[in-house]
């Protein structure tokens, strides 16, 4: 008796609060209404103009979304690339066993894990490895990048533990293999400042054909996909670990 | 679409981080809220005319590539956000046995 009346209470008093969330949500999205009237002031598109008349003959990237991460603001890239390092270090930090622990066991249980996904895991495991490749090398002509191949070769990696459970793997070598790879993606992006002068940008002179730029994005594509796959993966392993 | 409705994902995010009780559906709420400002600025960069931002000889014009740099920092970051939550949600389950926030709220009051 006393129960119920209680959580009645505590129900009303929810609904009331229920409304006057859903009310200052409201007002949220009123405000955000107004603002975006005056956005035709605030950005407008000479910005696509400029990439579309120079970004080719500056970075001799067919795909310009490369161009800005790899070249134009190759700055931001290595910081983002730096904060995935800085997750990895605090997510084995945080998880109960540490990175000394040498050939940790994982917990995937062998018998529940179906026969048919297995199977097919088999199947599927090298087609998307060389996707995965394929993305990562072919980032400055196609859609993609080493960002996006980086994950998709992740994932491959993640589904070789569905099929060997027993695998072991020495995620402190890992960790090392990448903040070495790390240190190299920040050693190619500064060699810029011998040969042109200003610090990262591409390594070749402004004037070189494309093809010749295109040596640098392969290059850069390539470590940045392999230092995300790499650390994905031991996000992934820090995580199979710890689930029990 | 509308870079209004793509608020109005955000705002269905925000409604989700107020009202769960469980920790993993406050991390998904944040998962909806990134979506949501990932659709916002693609839909900022969007003009018409303007085909992908990868040209070949017979493109006319692009749509804005700098957002969609942009936002591929947003999703990395976002990714680790999200793992390392999940890693603390882990903890916080080993730690009390339970991932409702009332309930972990209610042992603090105990202990104190």
């Amino acid at each position: 008796m006393n129960t119920s009346a209680s959580s009645s209470s505590r129900t009303v008093v929810s609904v009331s609060r229920r409304i006057l969330l859903v009310a200052m949500l409201l007002v949220l999205f009123g405000v955000f209404t107004v603002s975006m009237l005056e956005l035709e002031e605030l950005y407008n598109d000479y910005g696509r103009q400029y990439f579309f008349e120079n970004a080719f003959d500056e970075t001799g990237s067919r795909n310009f979304v490369t161009s800005i991460l790899l070249d134009y603001r190759l700055f931001d890239s290595l910081f983002e690339a730096g904060i995935l390092l800085i997750a990895v270090s605090g997510v084995i930090w945080i998880s109960k066993h540490d990175v000394e622990e040498k050939n940790a066991r994982f917990m995937i249980d062998k018998y529940k894990t179906p026969d048919l996904f297995v199977t097919f895991s088999r199947l599927v495991y090298p087609l998307m490895l060389t996707f995965g490749f394929y993305i990562v090398i072919n980032g400055h002509l196609s859609p993609g990048g080493g960002f996006q191949g980086g994950a998709i070769v992740a994932t491959a990696i993640l589904i070789l533990y569905y099929i060997n459970p027993d695998k072991e793997t020495n995620i402190g070598f890992i960790v090392t293999v990448e903040k070495v790879v790390y240190l190299l993606i920040i050693v190619a992006a500064s060699v810029s400042i011998v040969t042109r002068g200003t610090f990262f940008t591409n390594f070749f002179p402004v004037d070189a054909p494309a093809d010749l730029k295109a040596i640098y994005l392969v290059l850069l594509n390539v470590l940045i996909g392999f230092k995300v796959s790499l650390g994905l993966w031991t996000i992934f392993t820090a995580f199979l670990k710890e689930g029990r | 679409m509308n870079p209004i409705l793509t608020f109005l994902v955000v705002l269905i995010g925000f409604y989700g981080l107020s009202t769960s009780t469980n920790i993993i559906k406050s991390v998904f709420s944040v998962t909806i809220i990134e979506s949501g400002v990932i659709l916002l600025f693609l839909n900022l960069g969007n003009f018409e005319p303007g085909s992908i931002p990868i040209i070949n000889d017979e493109t006319v014009m692009i749509v804005d590539p700098l957002p969609q740099a942009l936002m591929i920092t947003t999703i990395v970051i976002g990714s680790t956000v999200t793992a390392m939550a999940l890693m603390l949600c882990i903890k916080v389950f080993h730690q009390y046995g339970t991932v409702e926030w009332k309930e972990i709220l209610r042992r603090e009051d105990i202990k104190s």
